[in-house]
């Protein structure tokens, strides 16, 4: 489909590795919060991957940092072979906007833009012109099944068609991994299998997704899983090997 | 890029249009003011200009000394200088013209209408020196003066007022109760500086008024006296040989302050001018303390608007704004604004002060200044009071401003 993602599509490509990531918050009055400790995995290219974990857990905060809108406190990350860990948020910013697609729990799309425009809108800072903005939103939208909704606000379509405009938005810039914390915590469960179908057609043309939640039907749809409990990580394998040794504790 | 960033800026603030007109309103109202304050200003120091020109150019002005009492300087003393003293300056070299004044005010009669007159008495060359021109008749004559003749020249009001469409050359009128011939009528030249009618005027000999109106006996003081020079750059010349000339007349010896004043128009000019000047600047800081306010306004919506806008700016962020672009945007933003809202004050102050010079029958220059004042207040005021909003903007952590509800 894209320039970068052809040039990439050997399977066996890490994209991402992240070695004891530790990320600690400090608090006032002297208070620190360990969310994440030792954190070591990799994610190789194509691959589509669930990050599971109770609320609180730190799912978002691996997230984050692995979304390059954050750093981690010690502990490296490469992302498509180059060290992010202690970049700049100048540099930071350049990497969101080259390689990275986000997607959120709550769409975040600008409310008084049209789709095509929230669609075209990481564009704008790569500098791309407003003919070929338009005509590669329109193409996403193609792609997420919204093609005649150009021209509709955010506020004019259901919760599901949202999030596939913030989908299109996040696949606008061609990146390397698609990046989703909670991506259907706002929807109810028929949509939520729409969007979750739209993440496995997109993982199926090669793009690399990461998903969190903290539901296992959503989970189920991602071949691998990683668990984190209290900031480890706890569980590092097939969803599908998961789900048969808790079966068995079960028993 | 700057296009890009103009342009969201541009559809931002075109999202909330009436809170973007109120603030712009603000800047709007403060501009339109300073450009109103300074065209009234540019006004008033013309007409001040053209009253001067219509007073005749190259002009000296001879007048009493200022009175000294125990040291401190008072006010003008009586008049000290001889209409035989301003004879004696016409030999002075790059003189041109000289002239004098004594004045009175009387009822001037004729037939059944009558009016209230300023009577000078003067010389011949007063036209030069005043800047007067002959419209019917003419002028009285060295030989008259010598002789005291009773021959009056006219202004326009004093035809329109005693004559109507009567044409007054050769009728007699009556100045306390004495007939003089009306031999000549000058031009009209309409109200001066302060309003007051040039035209409400009677010359005629000196040597006569002093004869016929005035009663009692005075000794030949003029009341104001002229000399004009040959040229603009010879007046200080001329200034110090009037000065060097009468202090020989009046025998004032060395060390003795002068009992005449022998003043420069061309300073005089420049010092209502100056009092012109400085009276506009502060009429235009006044005025500007609107801006100021206008200002706050910008500054306080901006604020507000980052903060409503957390979770946009935190998208953006993640999408992969760099902090640059986000601080720019919101300072476009503003820019943008106080732009506009300047745009419109100029036309709007323009305008007014155009009407306001219709109204007055007055004429109001359309300045450069109302421009440089628009353009400067537009770039200030936005940047200043976007920056620190921007700052703001560009500040906010995208993880936390995602997280805003
Ligand atoms: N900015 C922060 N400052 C302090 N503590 C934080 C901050 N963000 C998250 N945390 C804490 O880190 C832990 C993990 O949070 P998070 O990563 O959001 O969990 P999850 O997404 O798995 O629910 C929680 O205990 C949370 O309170
Ligand atoms: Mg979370």
């Amino acid at each position: 489909m894209t320039e970068k993602l052809q040039q990439s599509s050997d399977r066996h490509q890490i994209v991402i590795e992240v070695k004891n990531l530790c990320k600690t918050y400090f608090m006032a009055g002297g208070l620190s919060q360990n969310v994440l400790k030792n954190i070591s995995f990799q994610i190789k290219n194509g691959e589509f991957v669930s990050i599971m974990g109770h609320s609180g857990s730190g799912k978002s905060t691996l997230m984050n940092i692995l979304g390059c809108l954050d750093r981690p406190t010690s502990g490296d990350y490469f992302l498509d072979g180059e060290n992010v860990a202690q970049k700049d948020d100048t540099a930071l910013a350049h990497i969101r906007g080259e390689k990275i697609g986000f997607v959120f729990q709550n769409f975040n799309l600008l409310m008084k833009r049209t789709i095509a425009d929230n669609v075209s809108l990481p564009l704008i800072y790569r500098n791309v012109g407003e003919t070929e903005r338009r005509e590669r939103a329109v193409k996403m939208l193609q792609q997420v099944g919204l093609t005649g909704y150009e021209e509709r606000l955010p506020t004019q379509i259901s919760g599901g068609m949202q999030q596939r405009v913030a989908i299109a938005r996040a696949l606008i810039n061609n990146p390397a991994i698609l990046f989703a914390d909670e991506p259907t915590g706002n929807l109810d469960t028929q949509t939520s299998d729409e969007i979750m179908r739209l993440f496995c057609q997109l993982n199926r043309q090669g793009i690399t997704v990461v998903l969190v939640t903290h539901e296992d039907d959503v989970a189920d749809y991602a071949p691998r899983m990683i668990k984190i409990s209290d900031g480890r990580k706890e569980f590092d394998g097939l969803r599908a090997d998961y789900v048969k040794t808790v079966q068995k504790e079960q028993k | 890029m700057i296009y890009q960033i103009l342009k969201e800026a541009w559809i931002s603030i075109s999202a909330y249009k009436l809170r973007t007109f109120l603030t712009m309103l603000g800047i709007l109202i403060g501009v339109a003011a300073v450009v109103m304050m300074v065209s009234a200003g540019q006004t008033v120091q013309n007409e001040i200009t053209k009253t001067f020109d219509a007073m005749g150019t190259n002009l000296i002005l001879i007048g009493p000394g200022e009175t000294v009492k125990g040291g401190v300087r008072g006010g003008r003393g009586k008049p000290t200088v001889t209409f035989a003293d301003m004879d004696s300056l016409k030999g002075l070299k790059d003189v041109e013209a000289v002239s004098y004044v004594v004045n009175t005010a009387v009822q001037a009669v004729f037939g059944a209408n009558n009016y209230g007159v300023s009577v000078y008495g003067t010389t011949p060359d007063y036209l030069t020196v005043g800047n007067w021109e002959i419209e019917q008749g003419q002028m009285f004559t060295e030989r008259d003066l010598k002789s005291g003749k009773p021959y009056v020249v006219i202004g326009q009001t004093v035809v329109n007022e005693l004559f109507g469409l009567q044409n007054p050359v050769g009728k007699v009128i009556r100045l306390k109760s004495q007939p003089f011939t009306v031999i000549g009528v000058l031009k009209e030249k309409g109200d001066g500086m302060m309003g007051d009618d040039q035209d409400n005027i009677v010359l005629m000999p000196a040597t006569t008024l002093r004869q016929r109106l005035h009663s009692g006996f005075r000794p030949d003081f003029a009341n104001i006296g002229f000399v004009k020079a040959v040229s603009e750059d010879k007046m200080e010349a001329v200034a110090n040989r009037i000065e060097y000339q009468l202090r020989a007349r009046h025998r004032l010896k060395e060390g003795v302050d002068n009992d005449f004043s022998a003043r420069l128009m061309t300073d005089m000019v420049e010092k209502v001018r100056n009092v012109g000047f400085i009276l506009s600047a502060l009429l235009a800081a006044i005025a500007s303390i609107s801006l100021v306010v206008g200002s706050i306004g910008i500054m306080n919506m901006m604020l507000v608007s980052v903060t409503e806008r957390t979770r946009e700016i935190g998208t953006r962020k993640a999408l992969g704004a760099p902090n640059r672009w986000i601080m720019f945007q919101f300072l476009s933003e503003s820019v943008l604004i106080s732009f506009m809202g300047s745009f419109v004050g100029m036309i709007v102050g323009v305008v007014l002060s155009q009407i306001g010079g219709i109204i007055l029958e007055k004429e109001v220059p359309i300045s450069v200044w109302s421009v440089i004042i628009s353009v400067a207040v537009a770039v200030v005021v936005g940047v200043v009071s976007g920056l620190m909003p921007a700052l703001k903007a560009m500040k906010l952590d995208p993880i936390e401003a995602l997280r805003y509800q």
